[in-house]
């Protein structure tokens, strides 16, 4: 089933001459991983807003072509109503704190989806063992540390556990494992629940082993959009583009490139391993 | 090479009492690139914050350039060490990137002719062009107002610049961008820098030594090669190597370095491995 289908889709934001994202085309299906990747002004997070309905409800700006979430067009939803069912993280997590302590974050958004105080209890314990905030729960966000203010974003749209999850760089201030532990989540609601879950992200080592497909964004427009192992065949374009491939994948295409690899492109450690003990042993 | 910064025993605890950093022992020659890696929470910038004055130790000692961080007047640390915030935002507070940069010379008490070249030589060494003397920072682009933020510590001409996260939220172009011109400040201008990054490959890349920190203590201190070599040690830590580095350490056994550090080295010992074989 089609969730999320963008049909000519063209926005300009209204002080500006050039769209931000133009003609874009593209279907996404009930539980599906997606990795949107790209260049600091490509348009990553302006896709982003515009599935969640951020775009054009809260921005100013000329849209063309369609946006259908479930379906239906992102501006014909009842305000707020599509906002249950597609949940957003955003890059600065300060952005979306509204809350004086941790715990009242991490469930406000619960109260407003009408969830009884019992399954609220509930939804809490299983988002603060896997984000790790308990002994946070009665801090002000803004005393935290950067890393644990994103925990919290994180945490507090986890909570809600939305039909789309939509996250914005996720992770980015956060150390390597805890990084590790939100990718590990996302796989197990996408695999558990078939949620559908959309990431943007810079550093790919992470998001490469679990994304089904992955879109590349270039100056506002969808160059490549395709099955990572596929996705990854384009890799003169990608490189050129300024993505910087994970380091496992990098050695093989350095191979590849004088020709002596002609498989596939390894997407993750263990597959490299696999790859380089066949090589080594036929030479 | 002389000691600029001698950290001896130093414990810090917050204003409610929670004990952030315990007995720290630390020297820091002049031109040292240093990264303090640690999971979120460890000390990292408690620690940096020790190092020019912003917080004074609750016992044990940081000196810097010979001058005891308890009985120096924070306008004379912040001469010697400066720290770039995690978040520019949080920084930069004036209406136009001129008088950003100029705040510290001014609250220093300069004059302001010496103001005007202070502002002009660390616009110029972050390569920020004059055009945005009288833009308002927050329309500049993440980049920029990093730079900005990074002139601002240089017009007060510190020795040691510490950057709290410099490549979070940019993209892979823009933080090796970043990287270098910290590198350019730290080979062209000799000063000390330090970074706190969870980014391994940049470590990696970047970095001459490594620092890392646990529970406010330090747990390892080694250059990237060591570090990365003890994964058992990382993990505790919540950190793990660069992925080339795992992937050298996975096949150690048919003659890779555990502390290869990028695709070049993994690629010429796989030249020669696969010659000899």
């Amino acid at each position: 089933m089609t969730v999320i289908e963008l049909k000519n889709y063209t926005w300009r934001y209204l002080d500006t001459e050039k769209p931000a994202l133009s003609e874009i085309n593209l279907k996404i299906k009930e539980g599906e991983f997606i990795g949107i990747i790209g260049s600091n002004g490509a348009g990553k997070t302006t896709l982003s807003y515009s599935i969640n309905g951020l775009i054009p409800g809260q921005y100013h700006g000329i849209k063309k072509g369609e946006v259908l979430v479930f379906g239906q067009e992102v501006e014909e939803y009842d305000k707020g109503a599509l906002q249950h069912r597609v949940g957003m993280v955003f890059s600065d997590p300060e952005a979306q704190f509204t809350a004086m302590t941790v715990e009242d974050e991490l469930v406000f958004g619960l109260e407003n989806l009408g969830m009884s105080l019992s399954q609220i209890k509930e939804r809490l314990e299983w988002v603060v063992e896997l984000t790790g905030l308990g002994p946070l729960l009665n801090k002000p966000p803004y005393e935290l540390s950067g890393g644990q203010k994103q925990r919290v974003a994180v945490g507090a749209v986890l909570a809600m556990t939305p039909d789309i999850l939509i996250m914005d760089e996720p992770t980015s201030m956060l150390d390597p494992l805890s990084r590790t532990r939100v990718f590990n989540v996302l796989e197990e609601i996408k695999k558990e629940q078939n949620n559908t879950v959309i990431v943007v992200e810079h550093s790919l080592e992470k998001l490469v082993p679990l994304a089904d497909r992955l879109m590349l964004l270039d100056d506002g427009e969808l160059i490549l959009f395709d099955e990572t192992q596929a996705f990854f065949e384009k890799m003169p374009l990608i490189l050129e583009k300024g993505i910087n491939p994970p380091g496992v994948m990098q050695f093989f295409y350095r191979l590849h490139e004088e020709g002596s690899y002609h498989d596939k492109f390894p997407l993750t450690v263990a597959e490299g391993v696999e790859k380089m003990h066949s090589i080594l042993r036929k030479s | 090479m002389e000691n600029y910064i001698v950290v001896k025993n130093l414990i810090y605890n917050y204003p409610d009492g929670t004990r952030a950093l315990n007995d720290i022992n630390l020297e820091i020659k002049r031109g040292e690139f240093i990264a303090f890696i640690g999971q979120n929470g460890s000390g990292k910038t408690t620690l940096s914050k020790c190092l020019n004055g912003l917080f004074k130790p609750t016992r044990g000692e940081v000196i810097v350039d010979g001058l005891v961080s308890q009985k120096t007047p924070i306008v004379q640390m912040v001469k010697r060490v400066g720290y770039v915030f995690q978040n520019p935002d949080h920084q930069l507070f004036n209406n136009n990137c001129w008088d950003e940069i100029a705040y510290g010379p001014r609250n220093i008490q300069l004059e302001e002719e010496e103001v005007k070249t202070r502002v002009e030589e660390a616009a110029k060494v972050v390569d920020l062009d004059p055009y945005y003397f009288d833009e308002h920072p927050f329309f500049l682009s993440k980049g920029l107002r990093q730079r900005v933020a990074i002139a601002s510590i240089l017009a007060l001409r510190p020795h040691v610049i510490i950057v709290d996260e410099p490549t979070t939220g940019q993209d892979f172009k823009q933080s090796i961008e970043i990287m270098n011109f910290l590198t350019r400040l730290n080979r062209e201008e000799g000063h000390t820098i330090i970074i706190i990054t969870h980014d391994m490959p940049i470590v990696a890349s970047f970095a001459k030594r490594v620092i890392v920190l646990g529970m406010g203590t330090i747990l390892v201190d080694g250059t990237p090669q060591e570090v990365f070599s003890r994964p058992n040690d990382l993990a505790r830590t919540h950190i793990e190597p660069p992925q080339i580095t795992q992937f050298a350490q996975a096949v150690s056994e048919l003659g890779f370095d555990k502390g290869t550090l990028s695709v070049n080295e993994m690629y010429d010992q796989f030249k020669t491995i696969s010659q000899g074989s």
